[in-house]
């Protein structure tokens, strides 16, 4: 066997490397997405958390090759198995996109269309990438409608979107886009719109077809609940970066940026003492038009110092862990237990 | 025991769904199916279910944004049930409500300081000199700078947007505070902070709130008593901490434990009721108990036989034909 064979790295399933969006618009130009980084593993669910401005999904559509037009701009690469796809052609996209990696949105009501049948559209998502006849295409739509746990599928499939349900209708996006079995699953704010009853069935039903059809999973969410169920490797964004990234279990124990911690602290706990104040970050998320020179939470941050304001920090591993922060880590801890202990931070006023 | 502050007995909406002449041709949605509740003053109940059940019309009929279809809502011993608009007039500004889209429930075509005494010069609270200090007072009062007054709603950010709205319910010093989802809307980081607004203007201005959430671990925050419903009745109310930590209702069981916790190890997963199917259409109910369909321990029984709510502990109330 050739040297080269053998040697060779198998490829991950996706990586992103340095990954660029920019929208040109009236106010100037927006970095959406900023320097952004990261590698799927075959079957591995990665979380990528954050609040409304923070990149997540515009990162997400990046990958997908979703983002195009005169007023976008983007760098970077990104690929799949191996293949690079910035900057191929819509048509070799459409190829990929439904076969290779699928998406599940927020609102399965305005990603489906209303006026044809959930059967017809699995139908043609699998006829497109298949050479299957409308028979069998059917029958393999049923069969998926079946295994993502609606009962009596044959009738639901010639339900029209708006006859079925808030969580039947995740339950058929969730259908769709595993039609062809893709490696990968973009899963933006899946469980969102969900009640918190029908939340649990479809996160449950992500593990198992994680299990079942060996699919990865990007998982988008500002729920740091659905993080820990759900995720093996997590990624914190804030304002077009990565702020932290680890394993589930590193960044719940051990948080290592200030942002990260503030998310985690500010969500009242639901079992155990209840806290009198729930310790919250300071002030509002920054805007993409107007960000702060330096580290872009550093307006937000209780633990600022002068070379914040100045320097943007990067990513910089500790093992396998990374955060985008000067903060020495020995004080990162001494701040997560004074933190605690100063949750009473009292409201400021906006200066903005 | 002291009057309570508001009293609701029996209190049901229903809408007429269908446009036909004919009355009996339309199907009719029980949105509010006899609640009955009370609230001493100083004191925060929480309203929770899911979507439908019927959470955010009881609140609309608590301040008669809505009319009651029947039933009496007894506010310091007055019943508004029947009072017409005009007669309600003196009772408004007593009670005052705070939304969920803070996006939604501000004109856009006016300046903050307008939105803020616009209730003031309404109800006739002072003079122009008087009313513009006040207007500083409330900006004040919820972290916001007096300058804000000159701007316009979509200058704010959703959480500042928010704040304004619970300075306009706090205008007329209102006794009862009923806020529909108000920190929903919000990103995380901005919640807590809400949340912890909430919490210090109930303390400073004695308020009482009816605190209408989905988000359990907000309502956990923020209130002392619950009350959970689904598809228009309350199916179990208590004590919050009781509720949350001994849920007696197989709904409020699940509802509990399928949220999901920022836990790493899985173990509440574990052991997560995970109930089948979703919840049903408030036109068309389940016979019986509302929830039979979905309930993991229902018996023969409750497919006919509804069950009231009936005491189940000190201050602690369910209906369930099983609950201990």
């Amino acid at each position: 066997m050739p040297p080269d064979v053998s040697m060779a790295t198998v490829p991950p399933l996706l990586e992103v490397t340095d990954l660029r969006v920019a929208f040109h618009t009236e106010r100037g130009i927006l970095q959406a997405v900023d320097g952004v980084s990261f590698r799927v593993e075959a079957e591995e669910i990665v979380g990528v958390v954050g609040e409304s401005g923070s990149g997540k999904s515009v990162c997400l559509m990046a990958v997908l090759g979703l983002i195009s037009g005169p007023y976008t701009h983007i760098e970077g690469s990104v690929r799949l198995m191996g293949r690079e796809l910035v900057g191929l052609p819509n048509r070799e996209l459409r190829k990929i996109r439904g076969r290779d990696m699928a998406v599940i949105f927020q609102d399965p009501m305005t990603a489906m269309t209303p006026v044809y049948t959930v059967g017809q559209q699995i139908v043609e998502q699998i006829r497109v990438h298949q050479p299957l006849s409308r028979k069998a295409a059917k029958a393999r739509a049923i069969d998926l409608l079946d295994a993502v746990g609606i009962g009596a599928p044959a009738k639901a499939a010639d339900r029209y979107p708006h006859e079925l349900s808030g969580g039947m209708r995740q339950r058929a996006m969730i259908a769709m886009a595993l039609s062809c079995n893709p490696r990968l699953l973009l899963a933006d704010e899946p469980t969102t719109a969900l009640d918190v009853t029908v939340q649990a069935q479809i996160l449950d039903l992500i593990l198992r077809l994680r299990s079942e059809f060996k699919s990865a999973v990007i998982l988008i969410t500002h729920d740091m609940g659905v993080i820990a169920e759900a995720a093996d490797q997590v990624m914190v964004m804030y304002a077009g970066r990565v702020v932290e990234r680890g394993s589930k279990n590193q960044l719940f124990a051990n948080p290592l940026h200030p942002y990260t911690w503030g998310l985690l602290a500010s969500i009242p706990p639901l079992d155990g003492e209840r806290v009198h104040r729930l310790p919250s970050i300071g002030g509002l998320p920054p805007s993409l038009l107007d960000l702060p020179a330096g580290c872009a939470f550093s307006p937000r941050c209780r633990d600022v110092s002068a070379r914040c304001q100045g320097e943007r920090p990067v990513l910089d591993r500790h093992g396998d862990h990374a955060r985008a922060c000067f903060l020495p880590l020995e004080s990162v801890a001494a701040q997560r237990r004074a933190g605690l202990a100063a949750s009473l931070q009292p409201a400021e006023a906006f200066s903005e | 025991m002291t009057r309570p502050l508001l009293e609701a007995i029996e209190v049901s909406k229903s809408y007429s769904r269908g446009n036909h002449v004919l009355a009996r041709f339309n199907e009719t949605v029980k949105a509010v199916d006899q609640v009955s509740f009370t609230i001493q003053e100083g004191e925060s109940l929480g309203l929770v279910g899911e979507s439908g059940c019927g959470k955010s019309t009881l609140g609309r009929c608590l301040t008669r944004l809505h009319a009651v279809t029947a039933g009496q809502i007894l506010f310091d011993g007055v019943d508004l049930a029947p009072l017409s608009l005009r007669a309600l007039r003196p009772y408004r500004p007593h009670i005052q409500m705070v939304f969920q889209d803070p996006y939604a429930s501000l004109n856009p075509r006016r300046r903050i300081g307008d939105l803020l005494a616009e209730p003031l010069r309404v109800h006739h609270r002072g003079s122009k000199a008087e009313i513009a200090e006040r207007v500083g007072d409330l900006l004040d009062r919820v972290g916001l700078l007096p300058d804000h007054v000159h701007r316009f709603p979509h200058e704010f950010s959703g959480g500042q947007r928010q704040r304004i709205g619970i300075a306009r319910a706090l205008a007329l010093n209102p006794r009862l505070v009923i806020a529909d989802e108000p920190v929903s809307a919000l990103d995380v980081s901005v919640q807590a902070q809400i949340v912890n607004l909430l919490l210090d203007l109930r303390e400073q201005l004695g308020l009482t709130y009816v605190f209408i959430a989905h988000d359990l671990s907000v309502v956990r925050q923020v209130t002392e008593r619950v009350a959970v419903m689904y598809l228009g009745r309350i199916v179990e109310m208590g004590r919050t901490d009781t509720v949350f930590r001994a849920p007696a209702h197989p709904y409020t069981k699940a509802l509990i434990s399928a949220v999901p916790r920022p836990d790493p190890t899985g173990a509440s997963r574990a052991q997560r009721i995970i109930l089948h199917g979703d919840v049903p259409s408030p036109s068309n109910p389940p016979s019986g108990c509302h929830f039979h369909p979905r309930c993991p321990v229902a018996q023969d029984r409750c497919r006919h036989d509804a069950p009231t709510l009936r005491p189940v502990g000190p201050g602690r109330q369910a209906a369930c034909h099983f609950a201990a």
